[in-house]
């Protein structure tokens, strides 16, 4: 569904998140097809039983089962399943809670973070966790290559990991990163056994890793299914589940089917429990029934076209500005996404912490987009399609088909572009090669969005001194993100972020189209299936019946 | 005796295959031809509209103008997902976009493709078959090992790992389906020149001292050009198959372009509530295959049987 | 007989190990550089780090001239090992025979399902004497080649599974699961069996020894069933054997139209990804069931038919 979603935590997320949550509980409260946040779904009533097996069909296969190197929805809400994390994160109000660290200090500068962790938590091969296991973990993190630069974001500027006692864990970092807390509360930085931590990152990512968690990896068959089962004696679950001990479910069986319209017949014949990326197109067929539609709004980095800075065409601004006033984000929020989608109004989805409405610079203005384009330069051709010294003005969208609304929604990109003058390509990828595509460069425009509670999410998206996958030239927009980066003072931080924004959508360094809004289908059966921080799915608390 | 037998069908395919040419030049005998090309047609009403499903279809490919005058690239996207109706004969699609419209405009598309695959077997095929049956020897046994190769490899497993080679796209698919058809053109081809070069007024004119390739051009190819043809019209329908077969995988031209097989694959995501955009694309894939399979059959059969 | 086994045998390796380098030269020669190809998986190269190419070609092979790699290749392959998948680095074979099972019986149902109706639809069409029912059963098979097969797929799962929720949409989920895909992918292979069939059972009623059963006093039943069948079914038997690598290749269709797991969706990924290796060990396999069937078929002919022993090489009646 994101495409990487959740790339890199960001600092302050523990500062941050009081907002964060209160705003999203007005965003999801508005369109009433069942509970959105928190605590649970379907009718409430019955007593709750454990047993059962819930089958839930996902859109995509990352290719990977290591939740320490996945980045993509429809493989987290599986994966997540078979790792703890230091710490949790409620959806609710945002505030990071303990889950296998019973408790942590964090000193004044922020740049060392102590946890005593839980004890009597075992993996599931028998092995115990202990401050040494946090610490293999977290040591292994720079080498897990190309799929894990998600966890060496959040793990960048350490400086050591050291065990205090058996049970005290101690992270260093060489400048301040108040971020990390939060961080801990990802899978990506779920906590795997010592042997897990040291085979290859390949053969964790096709082999599966053993975590604590409530959930234990059964078996997986690339492109086609991943099935978890229960962890009998699971007893050190987060704070913020109700259920003490195992979880409910005996089984998850996560499959893979590329089609929503499949997906959807399958929800609706009762042939699955659950669904994954329900878009506009499929709710009304879904609606009534014994289905519950059930959605949260992604905080981060909206939905958007990612430019690549390095392509001739897209270093002149007047092009990617005219890109911005031609994309009609009401026509493409209306048509193609889940009822009640807000168009982008900023780079950062209204959710999010210091989030700054540019509504006014993001309207759609075809007449602007033109002379724009006819001030670069670029006159219209005999087929409608603008050149420049016999060059044609095209563009290549790379997008990976991880939601059943991209096609769509590129589709109308790229009418609307043509409409002033674009003669757009797109491009269907892997899934599996997105990071290789960012690291690579190996684009015009990328399609995706990155979910994030956290405006930092900008510094790890767009600085030059990050991987710079847009290969952005360095400019005050750096100054600024940096800048946020090491402010302690949330007023002066949230105008740093305005700030941020504002260079970014009014240089046009990224064109924001759409935010997302987390759809999922289930059957009526199914109860108390609750998103997370992220807009990902806790089954912990799942039952059937 | 053989030469009235390959010399049958082989007028029949091109006598069929262009009619019009056969009314325009009125040669004494060939406007009987014609008058029996249409009694012919007259007692087969199924041959009959066939025959007019494939012009509408040919029609199609190259004029779409003539049957819509919707933008097949540009919808109103608040129209989307209307159902079958008089101003959307097929409904709508995701974006609103007129879906007959697309299957007009894909017509154009699928064709084109597909009569790359029937040429690349035909040429290919035909030229390893005439190679083989005219030199004869060991270059025929080489040539037809390799030809029996290619048949032990099913058709979609080798079309697919020349789409893995060579890339996307509607010409790449269109080479894949033609290269998996060439084995069974080469084997036509190469019997058709066996027979034709054994029969007695090829021995005639070789005693006289003709050069071969005279004799390959004026006599053989000529002489066994019938039942390839044949063959081309029969391959037709099943490369249109196999090319959107490919095309419905996901290997064919990228969005929006409306290739038949595309479509009905983008169709399957809405399957739950729009069955007209699956449905009815792949109606006008089984019409158009069914009338060229039907026109084959009657070239092949009942044409020179009633002859 | 024996010499007739031998040779039978000899000629399935030696089409095998031409069908392995015919994908050897597709696969690893034509790309140019199959490595950019694996390493960009479907981008346009260029981009890619050159140290990573320069690894990944020595780790390949592909460093060393063509020949030398084919030999290796090939020795390899004949061991069964056709190297490891790029996409998560497991043996190729053992992808393939993960995903053997599922697909052997989708199209195991799917042939014995074709021979039955197809066979059915022949036998009943020879036999009846209401010219409308034969009209209209033999208009059945021509419209049977012509449809196209993930099409036919959908339709059942519209009707049967979204609307009536007889039979699931998707999955691997028992035999009622494989209702729908086997019924999809035996379309079209019973209907040529039911055009083949048809047409030599006509022929054969046609023939002397019918007419002498029937002028003995069999039947008509009796004679239909008993002589015309038991010799029309040899044409039958062989497209059988042709058509079963039809079957094998349909399974890419017909498993991504249901989300079945097995070998036809393990290929559509396979050629998705560009994973060069997997796909060509999907190309070899297919033809090596493609030719064990067919060897199986050639086998059992001279005892349903001593006559046929000395038959000459039966793949040159085909096509």
């Amino acid at each position: 569904m994101t495409a990487l979603p959740d790339f890199r935590r960001s600092r302050w997320a523990s500062l941050t998140a009081l907002v964060t949550t209160s705003v999203l509980l007005t965003a999801c409260g508005s369109s009433g097809d069942g509970p959105d946040t928190g605590s649970g779904s379907g009718s409430g009533s019955g007593q709750a039983k454990s047993g059962g097996t819930l089958t839930f069909t996902v859109g995509s296969d990352v290719g990977c089962v290591d939740p320490q190197q996945v980045g993509s929805n429809d493989t987290i809400y599986s994966v997540r399943q078979i790792v703890d994390s230091l710490t949790d994160q409620d959806p609710e109000t945002g505030k990071i809670v303990p889950w296998l660290a019973k408790s942590w200090d964090i000193n004044a500068a922020a740049t060392s973070f102590t946890f005593r962790l839980r004890s009597g938590v075992t993996f599931s091969d028998g092995s115990e966790l202990t401050a040494q296991v946090v610490k293999d973990n977290f040591d292994a993190v720079p080498k897990l290559g190309a799929l894990g630069t998600l966890a060496q974001g959040y793990l960048s500027g350490v400086e050591n990991t050291t065990v205090v006692d058996p049970l005290t864990v101690k992270v260093t970092f060489k400048e301040p990163n108040a971020q990390f807390l939060q961080a801990t509360s990802t899978h990506t930085l779920g906590i795997e056994s010592s042997a897990s931590v040291h085979r290859t990152p390949q053969q964790k990512c096709s082999d599966g890793v053993t975590g604590s968690g409530p959930f234990v990896l059964d078996q997986y068959v690339q492109n086609q299914s991943i099935t978890l089962a229960k962890r009998t004696g699971y007893d050190w679950g987060s704070s913020l589940w109700s259920k003490k001990g195992d979880a409910y479910l005996d089984k998850l069986v996560f499959k893979v089917v590329p089609e929503a319209g499949v997906r959807a017949g399958g929800l609706q014949s009762g042939q699955v429990d659950a669904i994954s990326s329900v878009g506009k197109a499929n709710e009304a067929a879904l609606k009534g029934g014994q289905v519950t539609l059930q959605h949260r709004a992604n905080p981060g980095v909206v939905f958007g076209l990612g430019f690549n800075h390095a392509r001739p065409v897209l270093k002149d601004t007047k092009v990617r500005q005219a890109i911005l006033s031609a994309i009609d984000r009401r026509q493409i929020a209306d048509t193609v996404f889940p009822t009640g989608t807000q168009p982008a109004t900023s780079v950062l989805a209204h959710t999010t912490p210091d989030y700054t409405n540019l509504a006014a610079d993001l309207a759609f203005d075809a007449a602007r987009a033109k002379s724009l384009l006819d001030s670069a330069g670029w006159r219209t051709g005999g087929d409608g399609i603008r050149a420049k010294d016999g060059k044609r003005l095209s563009l290549t969208i790379t997008w990976f088909p991880n939601a059943a609304t991209n096609q769509p929604a590129l589709e109308l990109v790229q009418q609307q572009l043509k409409a002033v003058g674009f003669d757009v390509a797109l491009k269907q990828s892997q899934v599996s090669q997105f990071s290789t595509t960012l690291q690579a460069g190996d684009f015009d425009v990328v399609w995706g969005n990155v979910t994030r509670s956290d405006p930092d999410i900008l510094r790890n998206s767009f600085s030059t001194r990050l991987a710079n996958f847009y290969r952005l030239p360095s400019s005050s927009l750096d100054t600024a993100l940096s800048a946020q980066a090491a402010t302690t003072d949330p007023a002066k931080r949230g105008q740093l972020v305005s700030e941020a924004q504002k260079l970014l959508v009014r240089n046009a360094y990224y064109a924001p189209v759409v935010e997302l809004q987390t759809q999922l289908g289930l059957s009526k059966k199914v109860h108390n299936l609750d998103f997370d921080s992220g807009s990902r799915i806790r089954l912990h608390d799942t039952w059937i019946g | 005796m053989s030469q009235s037998l390959v010399d049958d069908p082989g007028k029949a395919a091109l006598g069929l295959a262009r009619p019009v040419e056969a009314g325009s030049a009125p040669e004494p005998g060939r406007r009987a031809d014609a008058r029996r090309v249409l009694r012919f047609l007259l007692r087969r009403p199924g041959l009959l509209l066939s025959a007019g499903v494939l012009v509408l279809v040919v029609l199609a490919s190259f004029w779409p103008g003539l049957f819509t005058s919707q933008d097949p690239l540009k919808g109103v996207p608040s129209q989307n997902f209307r159902g079958p109706s008089g101003s959307h004969w097929f409904g709508t699609d995701e974006l609103g976009r007129d879906v007959f419209s697309r299957v007009v405009h894909g017509a154009h598309l699928s064709l084109q493709a597909t009569l790359i695959a029937v040429l690349v077997a035909f040429v290919l095929g035909g030229l390893l078959g005439v190679v083989a049956g005219f030199v004869g020897r060991w270059v025929d046994d080489v040539l037809m090992r390799f030809v029996d190769v290619l048949l032990s490899i099913p058709a979609l497993f080798l079309s697919l790992a020349l789409v893995t080679a060579l890339g996307y796209g509607t010409v790449k698919v269109a080479v894949a389906v033609g290269i998996a058809s060439v084995a069974g053109f080469a084997r036509v081809a190469r019997a058709e020149v066996l027979r034709v070069r054994l029969a007695v007024f090829v021995e005639a004119s070789r005693s006289c001292g003709a050069r071969w390739y005279s004799v390959l051009g004026r006599h053989v190819l000529p002489n066994a050009a019938g039942p390839v043809i044949v063959l081309a019209t029969l391959d037709f329908g099943s490369s249109i198959l196999a090319v959107s077969a490919l095309s419905f995988l996901g290997y064919g031209a990228p969005p929006p372009a409306p290739e038949w097989g595309t479509l009905i694959s983008d169709g399957r995501n809405y399957l739950a509530n729009a069955w007209w955009l699956t449905a009815l694309p792949g109606l006008a894939i089984a019409a158009t295959v069914l009338a060229t399979n039907r026109i084959a059959r009657a070239l092949d059969g009942e044409w020179s049987r009633q002859r | 007989m024996r010499r007739y086994v031998v040779k039978r045998v000899a000629q399935a390796v030696g089409v095998l190990w031409a069908a392995y380098t015919v994908s050897f030269l597709v696969l690893d020669y034509l790309p140019g550089d199959p490595v950019t190809a694996m390493a960009g998986a479907g981008m346009d190269s260029g981009q890619v780090d050159p140290a990573q190419l320069a690894a990944l070609r020595h780790e390949y092979g592909f460093d060393k001239p063509v020949l030398v790699q084919y030999t290796e290749y090939l020795g390899r392959a004949v061991r069964g090992d056709f190297g490891d998948t790029v996409s998560t680095g497991r043996p190729v074979t053992s992808v393939l025979i993960d995903a053997l099972p599922q697909t052997l019986l989708l199209t195991g149902a799917a042939l014995l399902l074709a021979v039955l109706l197809g066979g059915g639809l022949a036998v009943v069409a020879t036999y009846t004497s209401q010219r409308w029912l034969r009209q209209l059963l033999l208009s059945q098979p021509p419209l049977g080649v012509s449809v196209p097969t993930f099409w036919v797929g959908l339709l059942l799962v519209e009707a049967f599974s979204f609307r009536l929720h007889w039979f699931p949409a998707f999955g691997n989920d028992g035999l009622r699961g494989l209702v729908l895909p086997a019924l999809t992918l035996a379309v079209p292979t019973g209907a040529q069996i039911a055009q083949v069939l048809a047409k030599s059972l006509l022929t054969a009623l046609d023939q002397a020894y019918t007419e002498t059963a029937r002028a003995k006093g069999a039947g008509r039943w009796r004679v239909h069933l008993r002589h015309a069948l038991r010799n029309a079914s040899l044409p039958a038997l062989t497209v059988v054997g042709l058509l079963v690598g039809q079957l094998i290749a349909g399974s890419v269709v017909v498993e991504t139209v249901f989300s079945r797991d097995g070998l036809g969706r393990v290929t559509a990924a396979a050629v998705t990804a560009q994973d060069i290796p997997l796909v060509q060990g999907v190309v070899v396999f297919g033809a090596l069931i493609f030719v064990a069937t067919n060897l199986v078929v050639d086998l059992l002919y001279p005892l349903l038919d001593p006559r046929i022993v000395v038959a000459s090489d039966r793949r040159a009646s085909f096509a």
